[in-house]
């Protein structure tokens, strides 16, 4: 029990947000992630998925229960630079390079240059963009543009990844290879926990280490489903039994 | 983590000349065609253009209308070329004065804006003021100016000032109020300083507002300094186009005055293109500006 609170990165107990307005976005959430989790938010729109995060990410604030990260309040948390976001849209700045949108992070932190630089290369290397170092964000297609957004996330090494629905926008195909990427990532930034967000449930199972199943009104967690597949997991795994199995499995918790 | 770079639009990062391709791209026409298409654009308006003119001056002949009520183009052509000097003089100082207060504009009303931006507070009570006060009719006001700094080209450039200020500094804090609320949280997540999330984020993306701030401003600014000319006189000093506008008039120069009106009118549009063509540079130049200071 001691040893799993040690290892607890995100830690929710009763979480609850109730929107000045009267909306109850979520309502009794219990929910702990460790390191290295890859973690998968479904549920249906307007259950609350966005609503957790933006708490987590200290954009909203709880109005009721506990949540901890790293051990510390969100605000505390997000002071220690060990957290990273991407939005379902890119919000890559328009006018600056790939490279210098990489580099905001670090530079907003006044990190010398030349780490700067060097970092944004890993990291660029890391999504395959690094022929693309001097572009801008108008010059690259939607799927480039969530690369680097990605990119300007993992730059920093966070230990948390919190990611809204980052594939939403793209085509299937582009989907599927930037989830392999993801999880290429994942596995290699070791440590690094990821907390995603989507409407998709094959996505759901193929990324995830756990799925938690959310229902609206009022948001609440209803079912959490660990998908125990070692990894690496590739497209034979998409078309496995065992994959249809999970499939259902987070499916019928969705419906209840 | 295999990309197919044929998918990727073409490579050029390596070349710094990126704000021409569009137009390198499009293969080049042959110049008889190119003489084609630009003799068909330009000439009904210049052959408008020549029967308007030579309308205007036949009529004026015929008719036998004198030139104090209206002049014909050749009488307007003469009193231009006969007072040739001060009537370079007059837009000399118009002109200086328009873009002295022109500047000024810009300077105070991106500050202004940046500065009410900057605090919450302040924004939320002086923003719907600042909507309003674009539409000060400053002419109105310009009289207590010359009251105050006397008359001369301290109260025309202050007039021309206040003029364009306005609309630059509304317009800017427009443009600074309306950021992306994503970058805006992602600034926020990143731990970004007030100064760091205005230098780096809300400028830059308010540069399309600024830009269409300009583009009134210098307009105002012309029609401030001309106006207060009429208001505020010479002081002492040479007077501009106002200035020799008012005089004209009471003297029944009408030849001379239409040539001051049309010189103007040559000086205001050739400013707004000025103006205009610095703006796109610019704009165009938003989205590079990162890679310009690094
Ligand atoms: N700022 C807000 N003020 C009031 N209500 C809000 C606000 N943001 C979200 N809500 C409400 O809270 C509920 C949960 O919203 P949230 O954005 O977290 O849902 P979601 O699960 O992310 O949905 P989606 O899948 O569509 O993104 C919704 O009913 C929504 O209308
Ligand atoms: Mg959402």
């Amino acid at each position: 029990m001691l040893a799993e609170q040690a290892t607890a990165l995100v830690n929710m107990e009763q979480l609850e947000k109730v929107y000045p307005n009267g909306t109850i976005a979520v309502r009794g959430v219990d929910l702990e992630a460790g390191a290295g989790e890859f973690i998968c938010f479904v549920g249906p729109s307007g259950c609350g998925k966005s609503t957790i995060f933006k708490m987590i990410a200290g954009l909203e604030q709880p109005t009721g229960g506990q949540l901890e990260i790293f051990g510390n309040s969100p605000h505390e948390a997000r002071k220690q630079n060990e957290i990273a976001f991407v939005f379902q849209e890119h919000t890559l700045l328009p006018w600056s390079t790939v490279e210098a949108n990489v580099m905001l992070p670090l530079a907003l932190r006044k990190v010398p240059k030349p780490e700067r630089r060097e970092a944004a290369h890993r990291a660029l290397r890391l999504v395959g963009l690094s022929d693309y170092v001097k572009a801008l964000p108008r010059e690259l297609s939607g799927g480039m543009k969530m690369r680097v957004s990605i990119a300007r996330a993992l730059v920093s090494r966070p230990k948390l990844l919190l990611m809204d629905e980052p594939f939403g926008a793209l085509d299937e195909i582009t989907r599927q290879t930037l989830q392999q990427e993801l999880l290429n990532i994942w596995r290699q930034e070791e440590g690094m926990t990821v907390l995603f967000i989507t409407h998709n449930v094959f996505e759901a199972v193929y990324l995830s280490t756990r799925v938690v199943v959310m229902t609206p009104r009022p948001g609440k967690v209803s079912a959490v489903v660990d998908i125990p597949v070692p990894f690496p997991r590739d497209d034979t795994f998409r078309t496995s039994p065992e994959f249809g199995h999970y499939v259902g499995l987070v499916s019928q918790a969705l419906k209840h | 983590m295999v990309i197919d770079k044929t998918e990727l639009p073409a490579l050029r990062y390596g070349n710094p000349d990126t704000k021409n391709k569009g137009r390198l791209r499009q293969a080049m026409p042959p110049a008889a065609s190119v003489a084609r298409k630009w003799g068909s654009k330009l000439l009904p308006p210049v052959a408008a253009f020549v029967i308007f003119i030579g309308g205007w001056e036949l009529a004026g002949g015929l008719l036998g209308i004198p030139a104090y009520l209206l002049p014909k183009p050749s009488d307007i052509v003469r009193a231009a070329v006969e007072n040739a000097g001060n009537l370079g003089v007059s837009v000399f100082t118009t002109l200086s004065e328009a873009i002295i207060g022109f500047l000024f504009s810009i300077v105070f009303g991106v500050l202004g804006a940046v500065l009410l931006a900057s605090s919450k507070t302040v924004e939320k009570a002086v923003f719907p003021y600042a909507i309003v006060l674009q539409t000060i009719p400053i002419v109105a006001i310009a009289p207590i100016i010359v009251i105050w700094v006397g008359a001369g080209a301290n109260a025309i450039v202050i007039i021309s000032f206040l003029i364009g200020f306005f609309p630059m500094l509304s317009n800017t804090l427009i443009g600074l109020n309306s950021t992306d609320t994503n970058l805006k949280n992602l600034f926020f997540l990143y731990n970004a300083s007030k100064f760091q999330t205005m230098w780096k984020l809300r400028l830059p993306a308010a540069l399309p507002y600024i830009v269409a701030g300009l583009k009134i401003s210098c307009t105002l600014a012309v029609i401030g300094a001309i106006v207060g000319e009429y208001i505020a006189g010479i002081g002492g000093g040479k007077g501009g186009l106002g200035y020799a506008i008012t005089v004209a008039a009471t003297r029944l120069q009408t030849p001379y005055l239409f040539a001051c009106g049309l010189s103007a009118s040559i000086m205001g549009i050739g400013f707004y293109l000025i103006v205009n063509y610095f703006s796109r540079a610019m704009l165009s130049s938003w989205h590079e500006s990162e890679m310009r200071t690094r």
